[in-house]
């Protein structure tokens, strides 16, 4: 049957009929084209210039200011390879990515799936998981340090009521990794709940009431009624917070007490690439835009490979047609 | 029209369509209302990255030069050298006047075909009215004067007089300054205060404070006069590094970073005893720890003179009026403006003749136990002689803040430390 | 055409299953509570400071409860002596972008979404997947050549700067597209086609009441972001023509921070986004999402 999605208009035997299937034709041919033209436009407007460009400059040593630069080849991605900041601010990515996006994700698929039960004063919950997005980056900065300052710090008052030493969070690597998760995970539950949640109203009734009259527990019918008809939902959270984690920069940046340098830390342990690109091009003396512009596409290529394999480790959910 | 509007569905995209409309035409409107005005009157643009206090002034200006209005931009100080930057790059969008604090404006300088160079407008018959350490520092290698100073940090130091007293130092202002003319004596004194301070309270707030002051007394110091690095082999810059250590090892230093929350509290829990102190820094432990009022006095600093901080006002070449910019700076600049902003807001003027005035030096501070803050400030900010300054400045001195902080964290001794300082140093000249 | 539509919309708007799910236990509650108070504290906190003056930011032990300094801040903050830029504008501003910016998001992922969901043509796959990788360049990088863009184009400082290039987005094609694929039943589609509907008849009777849910939150999601986005506005925008976050950075200037004043900003600056989630948040996602009109 869905073969024939394609136009198959009606066989009559008129001219207006043949008038019609050809415009039909003309349709399905021509249709999906102009309705993904909006974004192609405005993406070779806004998005096609500054694609090229930045590909352009990573092959210069183009510093903001300076007006003379000259083109360097691939040397920046050379020096790149060779460039430990560079290598450890992948590092740190990977990591905070992993332990923030793992939990985070699973966390909202948790609330979403409690927000779509019976509740009361339901819309009052849905409403309230938003409120991170809403609140200002100032306010989350000044907040979260706060909460983990390392003498003055609600977490390590917490700790010390059972007997655990300070953490010095902002100082470690490990510690700074998992503050950072913490933030993170504040940040985006709620943003990822939601999107689950709607596409959970999507699943019509009958299924879960065909599992219940099978002897589906609420659990089973998770498994195999809502994950797998969430799969592209779920798809799509895992690429879109890939993407996201990877160019985590707003809240280490943030986090940072130090209010120069953007080098996350002192000894760089949550500087994450995008940081570490922000670093080079804007907030030192360097503007050094040319070797920014190559770390850019390194993380491009990063990505790209990272999400791929994500995708692939996802697309094994069993999916609702199997 | 009433059967079309009929659904819901109907309704809502009619609603959509005409939002959209309306938001494309306000913006238009918008627009052009933003860029109207008459065309003999020329409107001048003074980007800044706080208050500087130029209000009143403004008004004054435009009340004698009836064709120029004056509108001001402020950023926050990070995004506005970020954006100055950025506007420069691109060859558009920069204020007719822009500010540029002492952190930026080596780098600024190392390009000066971007600014318009003010000895070409007459600038160069005033050099005698600022500081000539001043003067220089905006100086760019080709000779140009691109901007003209505003104010001066200056440097000395706030001590808490009661902490003092309870480690059983001195606390008279004269005999604390008698204390430590020189860094190493600061640290000696910071010993003797370890030994009987109250719990929980070091003596120096941070050891990149105490560094970045001792540098900026040195000459030359990170740059040679030809605009080298010589942050390795100058044997001076190694022993401001030593003396630090010597302090952040015998546990002198309470290890935060300048202006971050934890610094903040630690003014008003008292975590420290004495803090490298420029003019406008009172200001600011005011506003943080209003309740340690009568508590604070002022010292000087050890090796005399020292400056943190101060602006200067640039005049972009890619503005449409730059004679008449420069008018103004000159204008918002000049010793009666200096005079004037002294009064109001407290930022130490960069002028010598002012300096020695009596309403500087006649200058107190009842929350700093009425210390002659005009005096002590003007003394430093005069006794300094030379503040050479290179393009990467801010980066060299991310890097040994950072490399300071490792130390003082516990994540590498010293030595480490300053090996791994050389090696950022590297990459970035 | 019309019973097409009239099944898309009882099939679309389904009552969700809360029963068969089980019905709330206390724990639930308890669990939920939790998640709102730790949703809410930053924002009820920046109230708090917003209501001191300066020195309460970093107190210790933390200042938790209002002060009486709310009003006083407020009239600093719109006293054009005190701050320099006009709040008012600020708010209108950021409103006009983010409305306009979230319409058109929302009708054009649907489009696009659809198109690449259900639509065969050639060249689909390579295009979604360029489309994915149009996000993979971190904003920060293109901030230098777009202004480039919008210096050409004379849009520096107007605010056709922000709402240009952020009228299409790939994060909401994406979205659509996957929602679509996953929950509109080809069965729809294939009646819509056999009723004698183009393909904007399909997308006009079976697409979009289908994607309620799911347009309802892309519309939400967009519009705060829009309003919260600081880094491309700062740049092309300035204290002149500013949106929000521009003017909550005039206040955080000069080397000190006057934390309360800036917080006293930010909190104005969320009062109209809290408004329209209220308003609008409750009609959407309550309403909506209950599965509205039956048949």
């Amino acid at each position: 049957m869905s073969e024939q999605t394609a136009v198959e208009a009606p066989i009559r035997g008129s001219s207006r009929s043949t008038i019609r299937s050809r415009l039909h034709r003309i349709d399905s041919r021509t249709a999906p084209y102009l309705y993904v033209s909006p974004f192609f436009v405005l993406f070779g407007a806004f998005g096609l210039f500054p694609l090229g460009y930045t590909a352009w400059v990573a092959m210069t040593n183009r510093t903001l200011l300076d007006p003379n630069w000259s083109y360097v080849g691939l040397d920046n991605f050379a020096a790149l390879i060779h460039d430990s900041y560079f290598w450890n601010a992948v590092e740190n990515t990977l990591a905070i990515f992993l332990i923030s996006t793992i939990p985070q994700l699973l966390f909202a698929l948790l609330l979403a799936y409690v927000l779509n039960t019976k509740l009361r004063a339901r819309t009052f919950f849905r409403m309230f998981v938003l409120l991170p997005q809403v609140t200002s980056l100032v306010a989350v900065a000044l907040i979260f340090t706060q909460l983990f300052s390392h003498d003055y710090g609600l977490v390590n008052y917490v700790l010390g009521l059972f007997g655990i030493h300070a953490v010095n969070w902002e100082a470690g690597r490990l510690s700074s990794w998992f503050a950072l998760s913490v933030m993170v995970t504040w940040r985006w539950a709620g943003y990822n709940a939601l999107i689950y949640l709607a596409a959970m109203q999507g699943i019509p009734d009958e299924l879960y009431e065909a599992a219940a009259i099978d002897g589906a527990k609420p659990w089973r019918q998770f498994r195999h009624v809502t994950i797998p008809l969430l799969r592209p939902t779920i798809i799509f959270t895992v690429i879109v917070s890939t993407i996201g984690g990877l160019q985590l920069f707003t809240e280490p940046y943030l986090f940072e007490p130090l209010k120069q340098g953007a080098t996350g830390g002192s000894a760089r342990q949550y500087q994450t690439v995008v940081m570490y690109l922000y670093e080079k091009a804007f907030a030192g003396t360097q503007f050094n835009f040319g070797y920014a512009a190559a770390i850019g596409w390194a993380l491009f290529l990063l990505i790209g490979v990272i999400s791929l394999v994500n995708y692939l480790i996802v697309r094994r959910i069993r999916s609702a047609e199997a | 029209m009433k059967t079309f509007l009929k659904t819901p569905r109907r309704r809502a995209t009619a609603l959509a369509t005409v939002v959209v409309t309306l938001g494309l035409v306000a913006t238009a409107v918008v627009a052009s209302t933003a860029s109207g005005g008459r065309q003999d009157t020329v409107t001048l643009r003074v980007g800044l990255f706080g208050d500087f206090g130029y209000h009143d002034l403004y008004t004054k200006y435009e009340a004698t030069h009836p064709n120029i209005t004056i509108k001001e931009d402020i950023e926050s100080y990070a995004d506005h050298h970020a954006n100055l930057a950025k506007h420069l790059a691109v060859g558009a969008g920069a204020d007719d006047i822009e500010s540029v604090e002492v952190g930026f404006i080596a780098q600024f300088k190392s390009q000066p075909n971007l600014f318009v160079n003010l000895k070409k407008l007459g600038a160069g018959s005033l050099q005698n009215q600022w500081l000539s350490w001043k003067w220089q520092q905006s100086i760019a290698p080709n000779g140009a004067q691109i901007g003209l100073g505003t104010d001066v940090g200056s440097l000395a130091i706030c001590y808490r007089k009661d902490l003092f007293k309870r480690a059983g130092l001195p606390t008279d202002r004269a005999a604390v300054s008698k204390l430590w003319p020189t860094w190493q004596q600061y640290m000696a004194v910071g010993k003797r205060f370890e030994k009987h301070s109250p719990k929980g309270v070091s003596f120096f707030d941070s050891g990149s404070n105490v560094f970045n002051a001792i540098i900026g007394q040195l000459n030359p110091a990170y740059y040679d006069s030809h605009g080298k690095v010589i942050v390795g082999s100058n044997p001076k810059v190694k022993a401001a590094w030593n003396v630090t250590m010597q302090g952040v090892q015998s546990r002198e230093s309470a290890g935060l970073a300048a202006f971050s929350n934890d610094w903040n509290t630690g003014y008003k829990k008292g975590t420290f005893a004495t803090v490298t102190c420029p003019a406008w820094m009172m200001g600011y432990i005011q506003g943080q720890a209003p309740k340690t009022k009568g508590k604070w006095d002022i010292a000087a600093v050890p090796g005399g003179g020292g400056n943190w901080g101060g602006s200067f006002l640039t005049v972009p070449k890619q503005g449409s009026h730059t004679k008449e910019a420069y008018d103004l700076v000159k204008f918002l600049t000049s010793p009666a403006s200096e005079a004037y902003i002294f009064k109001q807001t407290g930022n130490l003027p960069s002028q010598p003749a002012l300096l020695k005035s009596k309403a500087v030096l006649g200058f107190k501070n009842p929350f700093f136990s009425n210390a002659p803050v005009g005096k002590i400030f003007g003394t430093s900010a005069m006794s300094l002689k030379k503040q050479i300054l290179g393009p990467h400045q801010g980066d060299i001195q991310t890097a040994v803040s950072n490399a300071i902080q490792r130390v003082e964290q516990h994540k590498q001794s010293p030595a480490s430390s300053w090996k791994q300082f050389l090696k950022d140093v590297k990459a970035v000249a | 055409m019309a019973a097409v539509a009239h099944e898309a919309r009882v099939r679309g708007r389904r009552r969700p299953l809360s029963r068969k799910l089980g019905a709330a236990g206390p724990l639930t509650y308890v669990f939920l509570i939790v998640v709102a108070l730790v949703s809410m504290f930053p924002l009820y906190w920046s109230l708090v400071v917003a209501s001191h003056d300066n020195s309460a930011v970093a107190a210790y032990p933390p200042v938790l409860t209002p002060g009486h300094e709310l009003w006083h801040n407020l009239h600093r903050l719109f006293n054009s002596g005190e701050v320099n830029v006009d709040f008012w504008s600020a708010l209108v501003n950021s409103a006009i972008v983010a409305t306009v910016v979230t319409v058109s998001v929302v009708l054009f992922s649907a489009l696009a979404g659809f198109a690449f969901a259900k639509l065969r043509f050639r060249g689909s796959k390579f295009l979604f997947v360029t489309v994915i990788a149009t996000m993979l360049v971190p904003v920060q990088l293109g901030v230098i050549p777009l202004y480039i863009e919008m210096v050409h184009l004379g849009w520096t400082n107007h605010l056709m700067a922000v709402i240009a290039p952020n009228l299409a987005s790939a994060f909401g094609v994406f979205l659509m597209r996957q929602y679509i694929s996953g929950s509109v039943p080809n069965e729809l589609i294939d009646a819509a086609r056999v009723d004698g509907c183009y393909t904007f008849g399909v997308f006009r009777h079976v697409i979009w009441p289908a994607v309620r849910p799911v347009a309802a939150v892309l519309g939400l999601l967009t519009f705060m972001t829009t309003w919260n986005d600081f880094f491309w506005p700062l740049v092309v925008l300035s204290p002149r023509n500013p949106t929000v976050q521009v003017a909550v950075s005039t206040l955080a200037s000069g080397y000190v921070q006057d934390y309360a004043l800036v917080l006293t900003g930010t909190f104005v600056s969320i009062i109209p986004l809290l408004i329209v989630f209220l308003v609008l948040g409750r009609n959407i996602i309550g309403g909506i999402m209950r599965g509205a009109v039956k048949g």
